[in-house]
């Protein structure tokens, strides 16, 4: 069952990490590596902090997708809800003309954001239905309210306060060409969420109750786990990390469309799968998501440097999807061949 | 159960009753709840806006749209279907579905740019690779799926990147002009009024259905997806089985390739993208068990008309393309409630009964 091969600085299982994350971040360096090889232009700041601003968005809805994913379901609908809290609060306070600050309008996002998701998950865990079908509903549901009753028109100024963090950089580094690398505000808020999600997951009962509910949610429930209330806050939160992802959205793109995220739903959840969560639930980390959300940054943002034609970034990221959990199957192929005549009984068991 | 030599015959009785009873719980029942189901929302839908606004919506242009956009929604429903019903799923289909219209039309298109008529006398040709495109990514979505062993809604997800992605490549992003005129020509015929595009729906319907319910392959694949096990003892050789459906499936998708250029002579790589999503809904709303074993050719073909036709008629009485997006997703979610909330009630009622045909056989 354990093939471990030692390496002089510990053993290859540990490398890898519980979920592949070393092999994901070996990964990232070879890309890096290659696409820096082959365009030295690649390995500056510049690339750095623009992959960085470009992953802020993306990771705020994996880490939400995490989270429900590790609970053993799935959600299309979070570019709803984040469009939805987004754009609504954006257009509230417009007419209102109130400008609460980038905090305030984020607190505000959230409360939608919280509605939308316990709605999910109220009609998930109280009916048992089955998550991908629900959220494709309330995904019609959410971006069809927005559109008809709130608005359907682009919001080319939103709220001032949003305006100047939009300008604002955390770190500006002038090169000698006189071209500048900008690191943006934004990606405190993405980094400090990322590692809040990681403690909440690994040293909270919340977080430990939804790895159990992923890994088998009858035992979970046998547990003591309250599985339906935990089920239901799942929802919330990422409907939570949704509506912040939407207000960062809203911020770095200095606009509001009602048209704008969704559709790009099964994209993030690539991200994800590639960062080692496994859809039947229980397993996935923080880390891990980060890296595939950044890998497929770097793919969708550079390999054009490399002298891929942006045409293939789509092929790529199918590939990469397609050969790293191809290989994850077939190494849990192998270790249930090992074991293949347990398995075999309680699958008998099961059924 | 003490006297086992006198109950011999009346055992058989029971348990044929028995078999009878669950089968008609789970088997015919659900997939024909699903049926009728959505029978009375067509029917219903039908009725409220003829009612409503009876000169626009039975105007036979609006009646003849609904026959013309339902066929390439309705094929990819029942490729869908076809997925679900082995207990996965098949995130490809609309990208296979473009990959094929792309291979037609780029194809035909150079050659006709070389010699016109060659190009109109190997159509027939042409549009057979584009069918074999769609098997080819049935071939690939069927491998990683059944041999690699990676799950169906994974799997699907990445070849989708990767099918799309080649046809940006290949298109360079562009629409493509130039599909076979035959296939256009297709389209503005009709026999009694009605668009050949949609009898050729029916008559993919009718073969689906064929092969599921009659061909050996198609009970197999039934029998797969309500017990995989129970199928692995049976014999079946699941793996060839669960790949063949994908096979299948792709098919469908090429089928539905050749509909999308039937109704719109061009081509690109990113038509019908919320396709996806949309026939996911049409195949659950049609009865189809997305955790599989249930599913009829026939409840997706009407979830198909029902749907369109609530979009025509939002139309007519002047709501919103979001006010539908509405209705669906509302129709999706109660229709799901609906179901489960039945199926409990069938659940608690299942031991009550049988103890009954115990206390009659008993008696007798």
């Amino acid at each position: 069952m354990r093939n471990s091969i030692k390496l002089p600085f510990g053993s290859w299982s540990r490398l890898r990490g519980h979920n592949n994350e070393g092999i994901l971040a070996l990964v990232l360096f070879a890309l890096v590596g290659t696409i820096s090889y082959l365009n030295p232009v690649f390995f500056s700041f510049s690339t750095l902090f623009s992959t960085m601003r470009g992953s802020i968005v993306p990771l705020i809805f994996a880490l939400g997708v995490l989270i429900v994913i590790i609970s053993g379901g799935i959600d299309v609908s979070f570019a709803a809800i984040a469009i939805f809290s987004a754009y609504t609060t954006v257009k509230f306070l417009n007419d209102g003309a109130i400008d609460p600050g980038l905090l305030g309008i984020t607190l505000i996002a959230v409360l939608f954001g919280l509605v939308l998701g316990f709605f999910n998950g109220l009609v998930i865990s109280l009916f048992k239905l089955p998550t991908l079908i629900v959220t494709l509903g309330t995904q019609s549901l959410f971006k069809g309210i927005l559109l008809a009753y709130i608005g359907s028109r682009y919001i080319a100024n939103p709220p001032l306060s949003l305006d100047e963090v939009a300008k604002t950089n955390l770190v500006t580094i002038i090169g000698e060409d006189g071209r500048g690398a900008y690191l943006h505000v934004l990606v405190i808020p993405a980094i400090v969420l990322a590692l809040l999600i990681a403690w909440m997951l690994k040293r909270t009962m919340f977080g430990r109750a939804v790895y159990a509910i992923g890994g088998d949610s009858e035992a979970a429930r046998r547990a003591g786990f309250p599985v339906v209330r935990v089920q239901i806050f799942v929802y919330g939160l990422a409907g939570a990390l949704a509506a912040i992802a939407g207000v960062m959205h809203v911020t770095l793109g200095r606009n509001a469309n009602p048209q704008d995220l969704v559709g790009n739903e099964l994209d993030v959840i690539a991200a994800v799968v590639l960062g080692g969560a496994s859809v039947f639930g229980g397993r996935g980390s923080v880390l891990g998501t980060t890296l595939g959300v950044l890998i497929i940054q770097v793919i969708n943002n550079s390999l054009i440097l490399a002298g891929v034609p942006t045409a293939w970034q789509r092929a790529a990221v199918g590939i990469l999807l397609i050969v790293g959990v191809g290989i994850q199957a077939l190494s849990a192929k192998r270790k249930t061949h090992s074991r293949s005549t347990s398995s075999i009984a309680s699958k008998v068991l099961e059924d | 159960m003490k006297d086992k030599r006198n109950i011999a015959n009346p055992m058989k009785t029971v348990n044929n009753q028995a078999d009878s009873l669950v089968r008609g719980l789970i088997g015919r029942g659900k997939s024909n709840q699903g049926t009728a189901r959505m029978l009375l929302i067509l029917l219903a839908a039908f009725a409220f806006f003829t009612f409503l606004e009876p000169e626009i919506f039975l105007n036979p242009v609006n009646l003849s749209n609904i026959m013309i956009a339902s066929p390439e929604i309705g094929v990819l429903s029942i490729a869908m279907m076809l997925a679900m019903l082995t207990g996965g799923i098949d995130l490809s289909i609309v990208a296979i579905a473009n990959l094929s219209a792309i291979t037609i039309t780029t194809i035909y298109s150079e050659l006709a740019a070389v010699e016109q008529e060659q190009a109109t006398s190997l159509v027939l040709i042409i549009i057979i690779l584009g069918l074999l495109v769609g098997v080819g990514a049935g071939l690939l979505n069927g491998f990683l799926i059944s041999y690699v062993g990676i799950a169906p809604i994974l799997a699907t997800l990445g070849t989708m990147q990767i099918f799309n992605g080649i046809a940006i490549v290949w298109t360079g992003g562009k629409t493509l002009y130039g599909a076979p005129e035959q296939l256009s020509a297709m389209g503005k015929i009709g026999v009694l009024n009605v668009p050949v595009l949609f009898i050729a729906f029916v008559a993919i319907a009718i073969a689906v259905a064929t092969f599921l319910n009659k061909s050996s392959l198609g009970r197999k694949t039934q029998l797969l997806g309500t017990n995989s096990v129970a199928a692995t003892y049976s014999g079946i050789n699941t793996k060839l089985v669960l790949m063949m459906t994908y096979v299948i499936t792709g098919l469908l998708g090429g089928v539905a390739g050749i509909l999308f250029l039937v109704r719109n002579p061009t081509s690109s790589a990113d038509y019908g993208s919320s396709y996806v999503l949309l026939v996911i809904v049409v195949a659950v709303l049609g009865g189809t068990n997305p955790n599989g074993g249930f599913a009829t050719v026939a409840g997706v073909v009407l979830a198909t008309l029902a749907l369109q036709t609530l979009a025509s008629g939002f139309i007519a009485i002047r709501l919103s393309a979001y006010e539908y997006a509405i209705a669906q997703g509302s129709i999706l979610i109660l229709v799901m409630i609906l179901d489960q909330l039945s199926t409990i009630r069938k659940r608690k009622k299942l031991p009550q009964k049988s103890l009954k045909v115990k206390t009659k056989e008993a008696a007798s």
